[in-house]
């Protein structure tokens, strides 16, 4: 079973999208939920895609996601003075036959409006769902998933990932298992979300110049973290010069080479067919390279303290802000 | 002097949190300067936990404002490293035990200075 940490918590994130994470996740899900207790959690609450992998169409609950605040001008109090909508930054105070109206999509709720109103005529609806958090209590594969998904216009998802990997520790309960999180590309707010408080992150890349430079930005925020990283390269044989430019870079930072998986024209005809690799062509080429990953990975999740301990990633060098104050001359 | 310790629900007996800038509460210990001795302890909420974004940099101003020299906890993330560093409080990266057994190390540190 899973050593010493009893719940165990692994990332897949790339930094560039469509190199292969939802792919790797749904197939190593279905491998690792053979052996130990797991939940998917999908945390691309930009544009969740898991669940489609996973082959899923319903879900067991359905749980809104409240964030946020939207201005709204109480129509009564308003004297159309229009200085509100000169202090919007956002330019989300629109005029409609001489009358000052708040769009609801641009609105920030950063409550500037309401300062300079001279007649307190703006107040602000809460209880906005900004998003939703779906559960498929089991899927066909056995696992529990957790979705996430924001509401289009809805700023910030970075909390919406978090509360979603908090439902799936909720589900896991005082159990031992596996977390396993698909993040979303990039390395923003939400990515940063799903890789906080990680015990491990999977890094996919590609063998092309764009997927090398965001994997070294990603690796810096696991970096940032102290979060050993692993390494997969998907597409491995689409450029020998990158694929090795890339594993030189993982020798240099200590990350866990975990292996390629080839180019295969299966995978996206899996993907069309909404089933996971593994189950759609079990015996092609990539579902072979995935199943040797997954090898690996188990004894890496089977001695998790001391792999932790040998990857550690070295010390970010420290940031030193430059501070400027007014009349000063700018001191490091 | 203080220290702020992530915690979930609070209090020297809960489990450090795993999140820093997201952790529920802020379990705050005052410490006397000279014997290191406790000499209060008490949990305030962590606005950060509620904030959709920019979570880092208002636990960091929580921080600050409750005059905290030294955090507890795990690896900040990016913006509140650097909010951490301009406002000079000192992190020890502690995750994976109680409040207490970590407050007590960096006691021990403390006093080896």
């Amino acid at each position: 079973m899973v050593s010493s940490i009893s719940q165990l918590e692994i990332v897949i994130a790339s930094g560039k999208g469509g190199v292969g994470k939802s792919t790797l996740a749904s197939s190593l899900a279905i491998l690792l939920a053979k052996k130990y207790y797991l939940i998917a959690v999908d945390a691309d609450a930009e544009a969740p895609n898991l669940h489609i992998a996973l082959g899923i169409d319903e879900w067991d609950i359905v749980e809104p996601y409240i964030e946020g605040r939207i201005a709204y001008i109480n129509r009564d109090k308003c004297t159309d003075c229009g200085l509100c909508a000169d202090a919007c930054q956002f330019g989300a105070i629109e005029v409609r036959n001489g009358k000052y109206y708040v769009n609801k999509w641009i609105c920030e709720g950063c409550y500037t409006c309401s300062f300079v109103c001279p007649v307190k005529a703006i107040f602000f609806e809460r209880d906005i769902v900004a998003g939703h958090i779906y559960v498929k209590e089991k899927t066909i594969y056995g696992f529990p998933l957790v979705s996430s998904e924001i509401t289009p216009g809805r700023p910030n998802s970075g909390k919406l990932v978090t509360e979603a990997k908090n439902k799936a520790k909720k589900i896991m309960g005082s159990k031992k298992g596996l977390i396993l999180v698909d993040a979303a590309a990039g390395i923003g707010c939400q990515v940063i979300s799903s890789i906080a408080g990680a015990h491990a992150v999977i890094l996919v890349a590609e063998p092309t110049p764009s997927s090398l430079n965001d994997l070294k930005r990603i690796h810096k925020l696991a970096k940032h973290f102290g979060i050993p990283s692993m390494l997969v390269i998907n597409k491995a044989d689409i450029s020998e010069k990158y694929r090795e430019k890339i594993l030189e870079y993982a020798r240099r930072e200590n990350i866990d080479y975990l292996g390629d998986i080839p180019y295969d024209e299966n995978v996206p005809r899996s993907i069309n067919t909404m089933k996971p690799l593994l189950e759609a062509y079990p015996d092609t080429e990539a579902s072979k390279a995935i199943r040797r990953i997954a090898e690996k990975l188990v004894k890496i999740i089977d001695n998790i303290s001391e792999w932790r301990l040998k990857h550690l990633p070295a010390k970010i060098e420290p940031f030193i802000p430059i501070i400027i104050k007014p009349g000063n001359n700018i001191v490091k | 002097m203080k220290i702020a310790i992530t915690t979930n629900k609070g209090g020297l007996d809960d489990q450090i949190a795993d999140r820093f800038g997201r952790a529920p509460t802020f379990t705050i210990v005052e410490l006397d300067d000279n014997t290191l001795e406790i000499k209060n302890v008490y949990v305030v909420e962590n606005p950060g936990s509620k904030a959709g974004s920019g979570a880092g940099v208002r636990a960091v101003q929580k921080l600050v404002d409750e005059k905290v020299n030294i955090v507890i906890g795990p690896n900040p993330g990016p913006n509140a490293y650097i909010a951490l560093q301009q406002s000079g409080i000192k992190v020890y990266a502690i995750t994976g035990m109680t409040a207490k057994e970590a407050l007590n190390r960096v006691i021990e540190e403390l006093k080896k200075k």
